[in-house]
């Protein structure tokens, strides 16, 4: 009776294993199958484009162009829309386990940290768009092209204020620090705030400090990001940081923000804005797209952060660019592509109709909004904006921007955040097996 | 034959174990493996690292703060949360003419979850918000707070919340527990004479053990895990002043340093461990029955 049962009990198990192997066996069959039917050159390719379902506006995924391009070359596009909140996860993972798709959109700086960028993504150098690109820093890393966008303009990181009030109050653009407090007391004397600080969402305290530090280095210190990571310089080694730290301390101890910085957020901003109480934030020009989009009368311009004499605007080395992974199982179509985007129609396609400064030399930029024109015609032309540090930094940054947090919290001065984000950064690279940590 | 039957009802078993065991043992067990490991998303190649994992976890400032805020908030918690919920329950065992409504509407905050009170107090705590305006109102000017960005109360401000919602949960456990005592044991109290203070200390409180000890388990446990109310009232800040373990682990894996997150995640099943199982093998020896 033990044995007959016995028998029965190992009669399910084989069971089930033989059917976990079957299935097993089944989807391997169809894999194989794919990768024989993209060796046939007359089988239809269909490439793989994941995208945050954030940037689901991307200019790069409009159905008129995916069509043009299915059109055209026989290719079609699959989109792969990824939650928001769990872009860098799915993306990580599928990197990880070479189940990639073969075009990502994501941002440079982010994709560097995030994605391994150097491992991880095709080298587009030598690609017939490249040479067309007017401002190559925006897509490059560590000298090469990694990623690909018919725009140059990636976000500009500086001080956003309401034209308005400085017209009605009579003043001008600040270009040093003593001005900027200059101008805050007389916004203040007006009973308008000068700055909004939303320091609940940590990570817009370090807009000061990410385009100060970066406009400080580039015209005195070159070589500093490259020794940083290297492990021969540390962050605290410049005492020109600490001075900005300091300031950004300063303009809330003087009084000339909101009061209660630490429980206001980001999302506070639009209207704080659209209702005049503040004339400044340091942020960066999304915000006024924000604004001009609820309402358009509105007119903000943004300046670069004062934090020394006649800084460079900061240009954010975030926004949405295009990247093929070097695992890609259809590589060659998904260079052609990019190719097809850049072509000189489609380029300029996307630029009329997004509002781009294009970044390429034979597609014309169409008449864009007053503050970008602004910035086209101050900073970018006469080649006036810095990349801010977020480009350089090959680690998570959200500790630091828990140590600024702690700053106005009241727990730590600048040298000591300084100090910590020294310990956080070298453990943080020490972990990520960057040599000489 | 007897022997064959129990047999056959472990194959009846063997479905639910197997799936319990591929979707929790397996990944439970790996998990600890994945603890002394320097797995990180950039790396495939996993390096087995001993303790180091561990090691890291007490030269850390911040999760040396984190474990110590949890301990707070897992202190005040399971006393406030007790001692509310069944100061509550025994008034509202009494013949009140409203229990039934009162009953509802202390019972009501822990329907919602603690993610929709989280949001709804954030702007209240607000230094100009609800609560210090309401302060003011009636005197209490010195008592208003930055209550979530005075790096020193604002883990006590979270816990306070917790408790506000939770303590009617609590409250309902005690209730059935109460209700389930015999109305005899105090009538033969009342008989001898007993004052009502001595008939709840040695009639009630020995009776509702079971209901405390169920109580004390879940807000432990629950104080432990802490990481919703922290992550949407403040994420941890300002700066890391009310970083908890949940909070911590969450931040190892934003890092990338998915080995040590694991780390930090097995730490916390361990303490839970340590403290809940002596603690629920000492409060059953207590327990009486009837």
């Amino acid at each position: 009776m033990k044995t007959h049962k016995r028998k029965k009990a190992a009669s399910i198990v084989l069971a089930s294993l033989l059917s976990i192997s079957l299935t097993a066996c089944g989807s391997g069959g169809t894999d194989s199958g794919t990768s024989a039917s993209s060796d046939n050159k007359n089988a239809k390719v269909t490439l793989e484009l994941a995208i945050s379902k954030s940037s689901q506006d991307s200019a790069f995924i409009q159905q008129d162009v995916l069509d043009e391009f299915e059109k055209q070359t026989n290719i079609t596009v699959n989109l792969q829309l990824i939650p928001a909140e769990q872009t860098t996860t799915v993306l990580q993972t599928k990197l990880a386990v070479d189940e990639t798709p073969d075009i990502i959109q994501y941002n440079l700086a982010s994709a560097i940290t995030d994605l391994n960028l150097e491992r991880n993504f095709e080298i587009l150098d030598n690609e017939p768009w490249a040479s067309r690109i007017v401002n190559k820093d925006v897509l490059s890393s560590g000298g090469h092209l990694y990623s690909f966008h018919v725009s140059q303009d990636t976000g500009m990181q500086g001080v956003v204020y309401n034209k308005q009030i400085f017209e009605e109050l009579g003043l001008s653009i600040p270009t040093n620090y003593e001005q900027f407090l200059a101008i805050c007391e007389k916004i203040k004397a007006s009973g308008i705030t000068p700055v909004f600080m939303p320091y609940k969402d940590a990570w817009a305290a370090n807009i000061w400090p990410a385009a100060a530090f970066a406009d400080f280095t580039a015209k005195n210190d070159p070589t500093f990001f490259d020794d940083l990571n290297s492990n021969k310089r540390k962050w605290s080694d410049i005492p020109e940081f600490k001075t900005f730290l300091e300031q950004q301390y300063e303009v809330y101890t003087k009084g000339y923000t909101n009061t209660d910085v630490l429980s206001d957020s980001y999302d506070m901003a639009v209207g704080k804005f659209l209702n005049k109480e503040v004339a400044m934030m340091f942020m960066g020009d999304w915000l006024i797209e924000g604004v001009a989009e609820q309402d358009p009368s509105m007119e903000l311009g943004v300046f670069p952060i004062p934090s020394s004499e006649n800084a460079s605007l900061g240009a954010s080395p975030l926004g949405g660019q295009l990247f093929i992974p070097k695992k890609s199982k259809h590589l060659e179509e998904a260079k052609k592509f990019l190719d097809f985007i850049a072509s000189k129609e489609i380029a300029q396609k996307i630029v009329d109709s997004k509002g781009y400064v294009s970044n390429l030399n034979d597609v014309t930029t169409p008449e864009l909004p007053a503050y970008k024109q602004d910035i086209v015609d101050h900073y970018i032309t006469p080649k006036k904006t810095v990349l801010t540090t977020d480009a350089y930094m090959l680690v998570d940054r959200s500790e630091l921007y828990r140590l600024l947090q702690d700053q106005f919290a009241g727990g730590m001065t600048p040298e000591e955040v300084l100090k910590s984000w020294d310990e956080k950064f070298s453990q943080l690279m020490q972990d990520k097996g960057i040599s000489g940590f | 034959m007897k022997r064959a039957k129990n047999l056959y009802s472990y194959y009846m078993v063997f479905p639910a174990l197997l799936i319990y065991s591929i979707f929790f043992v397996v990944p439970a067990i790996a998990a600890f493996y994945y603890s002394f490991t320097d797995w990180r998303l950039d790396r495939i190649d996993l390096k087995f690292v001993g303790w180091a994992n561990f090691e890291k976890i007490f030269s850390d400032k911040t999760l040396i703060l984190a474990l110590k805020n949890t301990a707070i908030f897992a202190i005040v918690t399971v006393i406030g949360k007790n001692l509310i919920g069944l100061l509550l329950a025994v008034a509202l065992n009494m013949r009140l003419k409203t229990k039934n409504l009162l009953r509802a509407i202390f019972y009501s905050p822990s329907i919602l979850s603690i993610l929709v009170i989280s949001i709804l107090f954030t702007p209240m705590l607000r230094t100009e918000g609800t609560i210090n305006s309401l302060l003011e109102a009636v005197g209490l000017h010195s008592l208003s707070q930055a209550w979530l960005t005075n790096p020193s109360i604002v883990i006590w401000t979270i816990a306070i919340v917790s408790i506000w919602q939770s303590a009617g949960f609590q409250m309902a456990i005690y209730l059935a527990g109460l209700q389930s005592i015999s109305q005899e044991y105090y009538e033969a109290a009342k008989i001898d004479g007993a004052s009502s203070w001595k008939s709840f200390f040695k009639i009630t409180l020995p009776l509702l053990l079971p209901a405390i000890n169920i109580n004390l388990m879940l807000t432990l446990i629950g104080g432990l895990k802490v990481f919703s109310e922290v992550y949407v009232m403040t994420g941890g800040g300002p700066g890391n002043a009310s970083q908890v373990v949940g909070t911590i682990i969450l931040r190892s894996f934003g890092e990338g340093n998915w080995g040590l997150g694991t780390a930090v995640n097995t730490l916390l099943f361990v303490v839970v461990t340590i403290i809940a199982i002596p603690l629920l093998i000492f409060m059953r020896r207590k327990e009486v029955t009837e």
